[in-house]
């Protein structure tokens, strides 16, 4: 009996360790972040955001991220965007495998050099991301020209993607490549009136299959198996509106298809407005409507050639609701100089499947000397 | 995508280029336009939900080139 309480004291302090370590690298990423900040960089922003996400089935995702901009002349601007997600007692299909929670984490790092030609804008860059069984190695480029004394902005980009899922617990990497392209316009009407519709196309070949997501398959919870190819369709179009008393309206749709039949509609509504010189708050709702992917079904019989249990193929809606506020205080914020920004916002998001999420979002804009 | 939504597709870009003759908003007068709740760059907090969001749905883009996203999506 003491040999069973002191195991289970020694199993609950492990598991309380092993939940403790993706705040420890979390509150570490985010202290180099700050510490960045002290730096005097030239002529630079840098800005800082701690992001924490929880949701209904308990796990939790804590992500401090750092973008920094330089410019090297009027010309040439340097981006550069680091970013951390500690991820603990991971999601429905770790537990299965691991009871007491898994954890991980996943390290992104993004740069991209902007050089003006006149009216037109030139960006080549660079995205790595590496995690537990998945890494992501992207490059793109993209172009913008301003018309019409720049009331209007064309803008397109491509994008290529090498990714490689590993089909944990083998040790099999898969291999799986995305080639992106999208346009956009972005027309200013009046002088408080600007609008953007945009096209996104989007393939992906290789492997698709979600290796830890599960269905019944003939009783037998088994892995899926997706198709090897999947052509994805997205056209938005959005509207920012000036109203009286400094109050702005925002709304932004998008339609998406994919040859997997996935089609969806997401419809987007938002206020913000400046409470003094100082501080913007808003408020925003967004709806979301996907019908499922051609092969799905709730479970499965006989011998289906495609069979999924990836709850992102499944027919949902799914409505969130968000709160911002923006200050920017007199005098800077603790050890920040003036024209320091605070943003503060939360996320509740509830879909028809069950699942409800809040997100909290704390981060700070530093305009440096 | 079918014929009907190409059609939509060209239609809005048309609609929208045409647009580009007609604004006569000058640069003196863009002082709202420059106001940061009229942009449509995401900021970190806007890109971190658009990333969850992607991670938890099955559409996703529509905003500009993707990157190669991670192991939740």
């Amino acid at each position: 009996m003491k040999g069973r309480w002191a195991g289970s004291a020694s199993r609950v302090a492990a598991v309380a360790a092993s939940r403790r370590k993706p705040l420890l690298i979390a509150l570490c990423a985010l202290a180099v972040l700050l510490a960045a900040a002290g730096y005097n960089w030239a002529q630079n922003q840098l800005d800082v955001s701690f992001h924490a996400f929880q949701d209904s089935r308990g796990v939790t995702v804590l992500s401090p991220d750092a973008n920094f901009s330089k410019d090297f002349s009027d010309r040439t601007t340097l981006k550069l965007k680091f970013g951390v997600d500690a991820i603990s007692a991971a999601s429905d299909s770790c537990a299965r495998c691991h009871p007491n929670g898994a954890n991980n984490g996943r390290v992104v790092a993004n740069v991209g050099v902007t050089r003006k030609y006149g009216d037109s804008k030139l960006t080549v860059g660079g995205e790595v991301s590496r995690e537990n069984f998945y890494t992501a190695t992207t490059g793109l480029v993209s172009l913008s020209r301003d018309l019409n004394k720049a009331n209007t902005t064309v803008a397109g980009g491509f994008a290529f993607s090498l990714n490689q899922p590993q089909l944990h617990p083998s040790d099999t990497v898969e291999h799986q490549t995305a080639v992106d392209a999208y346009g956009s316009v972005t027309q200013s009407w009046t002088k408080g009136t600007v609008t953007q519709v945009g096209y996104e196309i989007n393939q992906v070949n290789g492997y698709q299959t979600n290796p830890f997501l599960r269905t019944k398959l003939n009783g037998v919870l088994t892995v899926g198996n997706s198709p090897d190819s999947r052509t994805r369709h997205a056209v938005s179009a959005r509207l920012r509106q000036a109203l009286p008393a400094e109050t702005f309206f925002d709304a932004d749709y998008r339609w998406y298809h994919d040859t997997w039949d996935v089609n969806s509609h997401t419809f987007a509504l938002g206020l913000s407005h400046h409470f003094g010189s100082r501080v913007v708050g808003g408020g925003a709702w967004r709806h979301y409507t996907q019908t499922g992917a051609y092969f799905y079904q709730p479970s499965y019989t006989g011998n289906p050639t495609y069979y999924t249990g990836d709850f992102r193929l499944f027919p949902f809606d799914s409505n969130s609701v968000t709160g911002k506020v923006d200050i920017t205080p007199k005098n800077g914020i603790v050890m920040m100089p003036p024209g320091s920004t605070l943003t503060l916002q939360y996320e509740r998001y509830h879909a028809t499947t069950g699942f409800v999420a809040g997100i909290f979002t704390g981060g700070v804009r530093i305009p440096l000397k | 995508m079918t014929r009907c939504h190409t059609l939509i597709v060209m239609i809005l870009l048309a609609a929208a280029s045409a647009g580009a003759g007609c604004a006569t908003v000058q640069p003196w007068q863009r002082g709202l336009l420059a106001d940061s709740c009229m942009i449509f760059d995401a900021d970190s907090a806007t890109a971190y939900m658009t990333h969850w969001q992607e991670a938890r749905e099955g559409s996703m883009g529509g905003f500009g080139v993707q990157g190669g996203g991670c192991g939740c999506k």
